[in-house]
Parts: C-alpha cells; structure tokens; sequence
C-alpha cells in the first residue's frame, strides 16, 4: 500500500517523530515511578544479562556447551517464568548492561540479582540504572510512532498522518506505559507492526514472510500477540467476503501460512527457558494466562476481582473497555476518531481513503492469488480499521476477562484509534480548504496546518498534565483526576505512585530505618536505592499485617480493596490521622502514617 | 475529487465544532489543576471546624475520596469508632467540608446552621434531630454470650479468652470486636465466623430498648469474599420477637436493617444473634448494632 519509493520529507518526518518521541519520553520518564511488574522485569532482564555474560566466558573458554544444560538455563531464564516470554525484559537488560553509569562495585554492589565481579565498562548515556532498563520499552514507542505515520500515509497526505502518529502517543494511560520497562506499550507496537505487515502482504508477498517473522517477535513480547490473528482474519475474511458469495474457496495467504510456521518457531527458538522442556513448559505458559487470576480493579465505584455472577453486573462489567475508552482519550481525539469512522463507512468501494491519496483501494489484479490475496479484490479498509479497534476492545468486554490492567490490556486499539482520528482530521481540513474563497487561497495550505496543531494540543496537554499519575487521570468528559476519582474509576496499581515521595521519606530518620512499603515491592526499592533516590539505610518491614505491625511508619497506596490495611494502621500505630497524603489536583494517591502520630 | 455542497458543509460544521472542542479542552486542563483545594484551603477550613467542634460531632469529607486529607488534618477529632461508625442517624451535628460542588450523604436533611468558603473549600455545619443510643452492642461486646448449638441442639459455651470469645473445637468460632472491611469501607464492628452443622449464638443478656434495634451486617475481607460464595443466615431475637435478616452474601456489602422497638421502649429484655451457613468457609461475618432512642 506505501508508495514505492518513499519520498525523503516522510522519512524526514518519521525520524523527527521518533526522535521527538524517545526525547519527551526520556525526559520525563524520571518522575515515573517503578511498579510491583516492571521491577521484576528489570531484575529478571539484568539476570537474562547474566546468562550472556557467562556464554561469552564459556566461549572464551572453549565449552559454550555449559551455557546450554537445564541447570544453566534455569539458573538465569526461571526468573519471571512462565510468566512473561523474555524479548523485552532481555532488551531491557542488554540495554542497562550497555547504557547504564557503573557505580557497581560501590555501596549498592549487594543490589543487583547477579554478581558483579567487576565494573562495568558501559557507555554510560543515563545516569540512573532504571532509565537504561527502559531504553528499549522507548525505543519501541518511538517506532509505533514512526510505524502509525507511516502506515497513515498510505491513505492520507503528511499532516494528519502526522497528527495520527502524535495523538498516538499523547494519549496520557499510553503514555504512562510508553516508558516504563514493561511490555504493555511494546506489544502495542508489534501488534501495529503485524496488522501493518499483513495489510502490506494483501499486495505483496514479501512481507507475508516478514509478517511472519513480525508476529514471532511479537510473540516473544506479550501474549495479547495470541489475539493478532483473529482480528487479522476477520478482516480477511470480510475482505474475500465475496468468495463465499460466490461459494469458491478462499485462498489460505501466503501471511497466515507464514505466521503459523514462523510465528511458533520464533517464539519457541527465542526462550531458553522453553528449550528445557518444551511441551510441558509452552503449556505451563499458556495456562498461566488462560487461567490468570483476576485481580482487584476498581471500575464505576465497584472493585472488580472475580467475574461477576449477576446478569447487571456483567453488563456493567462488559461496559468496561468502551467507558474506559471514552473516559481516558482525549475527547477531541475520539471526536476526529468519530469523524474518520464516518469517513471510512461511507467510502465507496474502490475509492482511496482519502480522495488526494495516491494510494488506490481499486484490485491491481483479475484473478485471486494465496500471494497477493487483496489484489483482486479491495482491500476494506475500514473494516480492517475496524477489526483491530474493536477487536482487543471486544475480549476485554468479555465479563470473565480479567480487566486488572484497565486501558492497557487493549491498548493496541489506540494507534488504530489515532489513525481513525488522522483519517477524520484529513476529511475536515479538506472540506475547510475548499471552503475558503478564491481570495484567501494562500490560506488554503495553511488552515489545515492549523487546524492539525490545534487538534494536538489538548491531547499534548492532556498527557503533560496526566504525568506521572497517567493511571489516574479521566479526560474531559470524566472530570479529570477528580472526576475519575468521583465516579469510582481506577486510579493507580501497583505502587509505582510513591516517587514523588521519596526525599520525604528519605529525611524522615531514624523512623524510616522500620518502613512499611505496602505495595512497593522490594526489587523497586533496590531499584530506587541503585538509582541512588534513597538511601540505603531504609528499611522494609515487610508485606501485610506484620509489615505494619513491624514499622513506625508507612504508607498506604489508595486502591479500594485496601481498606483492610488502613484499618491496620489504625489499629497498631493507634491514629487515624495520616501524616501526610500525597495527591494529584486534590484526590489523594498515597497516605503517610506515622506510629503514634496525633 | 470534489465533495458535495451538503457533505463539505457537514465537515465544514464539524470542523468548527472539533475546533472549539480543542479549545475547550485545552484550556480546562490548563485550569482544572488550580481548582484543587490548597494547604492553605485545608488548614483555615480545619481550624473552623476545630474552633466550633464539639464532642460527638462527625465531621466528614465531600467527596468521600478527599476523607485522607481531612483526616490530617481533622483526625485527631474522628478516632476510630467515628470513622468507622455503623452508619450516620446518631449525629446531630455535622461538619461537612466539601469541594467541588459536592455533597456528603452523612450531611443530608437538618439546618445549616454554618456555611462557610476558604479558597476551593466550603464547610457546612448540618444540625438536625438525631437518634440516641441507648446500647451499643459492639462498645458492649464484653456483656455477650457465646455459644455454639449443634443440629442435635446441644449448646457449648464459648469462652471469654482476652479480648476475646474462643470457641472449643470443631469450628474454632470465636467473638472479637475489630475494625472490619466489608464493602471496601471500614467499620468498626463484631467479627465472628459462622460453623458448619451448627448455629453460633450471641446473646446480649440485658439490652435497654429505645424506639429502634439498628443493625448491620456484612462479609468482612476483599479477599475473603474472593475466595468463596457461601451465604450467611441471620435471625435476631429481640425479647420474644424474632426477625429474620437479610441473607449476607458477598454482594449485599453492609446491610442495616432497623427493627421497631417502640412498643418495648424503656424495657430491658435479652437480644440474641443466631447465625447459621450451609457453606461456612472464609466466611468472616460482620455485625454492629445500636438500641436508639
């Protein structure tokens, strides 16, 4: 569908995209804090780090064949296992073994899940160990971005291609994920790179391999990758809907042949902790997930941790990836995105996305063909569109679903999402340079230009705003933090909000020698202590009652289901008078209590 | 290509109205973070409270959300039993500080007598007639009978053990009072688990009776409830009137229930909780009660 020769200005575009993407992203990735997920994910990458570095000892030494027995496998690959396949958590420590400033032989020596025998030689481009683990999650942002304004400029012309590619990333949950060392946002871009992959194969069977080799990667990321294909099916089966019509066999593609064998083979060859025992292991994997245990989320003022068991729950309960949607975009963004699926449901067969692209939708071809199996036909981009907004969207509505993730358990409908949005933005910046006079043609160009950047600015802002409490932050419609927090939404997990509140902690001696963490885990406190954000004489009480029973102070992260906690503190540290409460525009986030404290 | 007069006027609408949305949008998120209440809002709203606060008042926080942030600075005015009160009908005086536009339940009906702004904060004063407690029954909680009556309907007493009724094996049901979670809100309350085969008894020996009995019930522990489906049956006996509760489920949070005593107002008589579960498992069952004037 791309031109054949891209010209050298969208090139140009897609590198200041990325490049404006890895630069926002690392410049505010600092006050993100680590949560229970992404600290285990950088302790099990800078263990994964640990078994290369050790191939490359036993290479030297002549046996790489050491590096290779179950023992070896499992000393290193267990970590995280079977949880989470390990292409992201792997780039995650390969990057901090690269880019991080070594002070590993100092006082945080004892901190890292390997030995350190020696310093690091790196090339030290961050300063703290946690922004060189998540580099590569970055860099995966980066690419959607530059991936969406590519793809988008097969139908559209460059600026609301642009504008798809920016509202991409400002969107403030996706933004929260884009940097943070965990495979949310990643998964997003491999999903985008299969569903851009299969879309290209539809006329070119070259990329039905790469597409292939596309979907094993994103199998080696996240296993949302499992849902890719039945979105990309739909829409072929829609697309060849007149195969059935006419009651003839639909080509099987060269894409899902490749899929299916690359696919499988890519993901078994790129886990080593696989390789120990293959079937047992795989399905170890894919138990783990299709039995995932629902934990706590709290959604329209209800705190989700089992499916529902009443018809009006399950309604309720089926509402939430839409609502979620609704309340978490940016409103103009949904507004464009409203106005693009109009657009798209009202093109014509045949017809090109937009009427100046010189992308045509029209068959190439007379005859079917399992290579080039949207030749002969058009190619339904809508429906395409349509598939992978609402497909994640649609097994997430699933009231025995799991929804403990909130938007990001279907944050691979948003690029889709924002292509919609830069498909609406291109049909009303045409219809507004037609309609300027003659005499103000030299505006022609230039409102839509305008139009475009006003178009981003509430999104840009929105996400500014929303940071580093992306999790917590409801758009207009909702009422923003406060609304969210009025209407009973979600406002954070996994104790990752705590950051802000470090120095506080820090100087509160010696009480903080017996800290209650609550939901921070500890491989997030090792991570804050190596980032050098605390000090090293902190102490951890603990997990649950004995933590809090253990501490002189602690603190209590605001999610519905831990009431129970806050009736602990004020059981044993005798007050119900917090000491201090961290809070994002007056909705409270994270209390600090103290023993005794009146 | 062109487009139709009707369709480029429809995108030429559409235009202006994304157009104003943007801006709309745009400048709410610039503004919304300086509506939120300050320090400085907290601390004069506080010291309001604090110079009129008199004891027995409930203070309360609209919306409930910003309740961690009153209570730095008013907790030291709303100990345990307050902030964890069985419900809201004993008050008549109550100190409401809202933002937002909001409104407390706790606060509904009665006078303002005070209505008052500091910055992004409003603190209302509500009085109206309250309800008086005669008997509490969780502040009394060491006044009780524990005992356990099989199907054969043998009855074992169960033992005052601390701060505690212990009773003997099978079953290991016991009696405490503790600040429960049921709903995902606090309560302070009596804790004790149902038994298989048996009935748990709680007696009140001598409760003075006012106008009405209130009680609440519920399941304590998210992840107790998580954990099973098992439904609790309740039946109270006040003197020699006895109510059936609402069955207390995972789903039916804290459930009150009032029983009119009117016509044995002034009277002392025995009230029993009789508690019995076909699936008692993780069930950590959850009750206050009020005698009230």
């Amino acid at each position: 569908m791309m031109r054949q020769r891209p010209r050298r200005a969208d090139w140009l575009v897609t590198a200041l995209l990325a490049l404006g993407t890895v630069v926002w992203l690392l410049a505010v990735e600092g006050r993100q804090g680590i949560g229970r997920d992404e600290a285990q994910y950088m302790r099990a990458g800078e263990r994964y780090w640990g078994w290369f570095s050790e191939l490359g000892d036993n290479l030297a030494h002549g046996h790489p064949g050491r590096s290779f027995t179950p023992s070896d496998i499992d000393r290193y690959w267990s970590d995280n296992a079977p949880d989470h396949p390990v292409v992201m958590k792997a780039l995650y420590g390969l990057s901090w073994r690269a880019f991080h400033s070594c002070t590993c032989m100092g006082a945080t020596h004892g901190y890292h899940p390997v030995p350190v025998p020696a310093r690091h030689t790196t090339l030290p481009l961050f300063s703290r160990d946690s922004t060189a683990f998540r580099f590569p999650a970055i860099l995966f942002a980066a690419l959607l971005v530059g991936l969406v304004y590519r793809f988008a400029r097969g139908w559209l012309s460059r600026a609301p291609s642009a504008v798809a590619a920016v509202l991409t990333l400002a969107q403030p949950h996706f933004f929260f994920h884009a940097q943070i060392a965990c495979f949310d946002a990643p998964i997003v871009t491999m999903a985008f790179a299969v569903g851009f992959g299969y879309w290209k194969s539809l006329r070119d069977p070259r990329w039905g391999i790469a597409t292939g080799a596309l979907f094993g990667v994103a199998l080696g990321v996240k296993h949302n990758a499992w849902l890719v294909p039945f979105f990309l099916v739909a829409h072929y089966l829609w697309m060849r809907r007149g195969d059935l019509r006419a009651r003839r066999l639909t080509p099987i593609p060269l894409v899902f042949v490749s899929m299916l064998v690359l696919g499988p083979l890519i993901f078994f060859a790129h886990w080593p902790w696989l390789w120990v025992a293959p079937a047992a292991r795989t399905r170890a994997y894919v138990l783990r997930h299709l039995e995932h245990e629902h934990y706590n989320f709290e959604y329209l003022g209800y705190n989700f941790n089992q499916p529902p068991t009443t018809t009006a729950m399950k309604w309720l309960r089926a509402t939430a990836p839409f609502v979620e949607t609704g309340f978490t975009v940016p409103v103009t963004t949904l507004a464009l995105a409203a106005i693009g699926a109009g657009v798209l449901a009202r093109r014509r067969r045949g017809s090109p996305v937009d009427p100046d692209s010189e992308q045509k939708e029209a068959p190439t071809a007379a005859r079917p063909s399992w290579l080039r199996p949207g030749a002969d036909v058009d190619r339904a981009p809508g429906a395409f569109v349509l598939f992978q907004t609402l497909g994640p969207m649609a097994v997430l509505a699933v009231p025995s679903t799991p929804i403990f993730g909130g938007v990001k358990h279907f944050l691979a409908a948003m690029p889709y999402l924002a292509l919609m949005a830069g498909i609406g933005l291109g049909a009303i910046g045409r219809a507004l340079r037609a309609a300027l006079p003659e005499a103000r043609a030299r505006w022609r160009p230039i409102a839509p230009l305008a139009l475009a950047f006003l178009v981003c600015l509430p999104a840009l802002v929105e996400t500014r705003r929303s940071h580093p409490d992306g999790l917590g932050h409801y758009n207009l419609l909702a009422g923003g933090f406060a609304g969210g927090a009025s209407l009973g939404m979600n406002r954070q997990f996994w104790g990752y909000s705590v950051l802000p509140m470090l120095p506080d902690l820090d100087r509160r001696v010696p009480e903080n020698r017996r800290l209650y963490w609550h939901d921070t885990l500890s491989d997030a406190i090792s991570m804050y202590k190596r980032d050098g954000r605390l000090s090293l004489e902190v102490g951890d009480t603990g997990f649950g009652e004995e933590g809090i029973k253990r501490s002189e102070i602690g603190i209590l992260f605001y999610e519905k289901h831990w009431a129970k906690y806050e009736a602990w503190f004020w059981q044993y540290y005798g007050t119900t008078r917090p000491i201090g409460v961290r809070a994002r525009e007056g909705v409270p986030m994270v209390t600090l209590y103290e023993r005794g404290a009146r | 290509m062109t487009i139709g007069a009707g369709r480029r006027h429809l995108m030429l609408g559409a235009a202006v109205v994304v157009s104003l949305l943007a801006v709309v949008e745009t400048t709410v998120a610039l503004v919304a973070p300086f509506r939120a209440p300050t320090d400085a809002d907290w601390a004069a709203a506080a010291a309001a409270v604090r110079a009129r606060f008199r004891p027995g008042d409930l203070i309360v926080a609209a919306p409930a959300w910003a309740d961690p942030i009153l209570r730095v600075q008013l907790g030291d005015l709303i100990p345990p039993e307050i902030a964890a009160r069985m419900d809201d009908d004993r008050f008549a005086r109550v100190w409401e500080v809202s933002q937002r536009g909001a409104r407390a339940p706790a606060a509904a009906g009665g006078t303002t007598t005070v209505d008052e702004r500091f910055g992004r904060l409003r603190v209302r004063l509500i009085e109206r007639p309250a309800e008086l407690v005669s008997y509490d029954f969780v502040a009394h909680w060491a006044d009780a009978r524990v005992s356990r009556r099989n199907a054969a309907g043998v009855m074992v007493d169960c033992a005052r053990s601390g701060e505690r009724f212990l009773c003997p094996p099978p079953g290991n049901s016991s009696l405490q009072r503790q600040l429960v979670e049921v709903d995902q809100k606090l309560r302070q309350a009596l804790l004790t688990e149902p038994i298989a085969g048996a009935a748990v008894v709680i007696e009140f020996p001598a409760v003075p009776l006012g106008r009405v009995l209130a009680i609440a019930t519920g399941l304590h522990d998210t992840w107790m409830r998580k954990a099973a489906r098992g439904t609790v049956e309740a039946r109270l006996t006040v003197g020699d009137q006895t109510t059936e509760l609402p069955v207390t489920s995972d789903d039916t949070g804290w459930t009150r229930t009032r029983i009119d005593t009117g016509a044995r107002a002034g009277q002392t008589v025995p009230v029993t909780l009789e508690l019995t579960s076909a699936a008692p498992s993780d069930r950590f069952f959850a009750f206050a009660a009020e005698a009230r004037r």
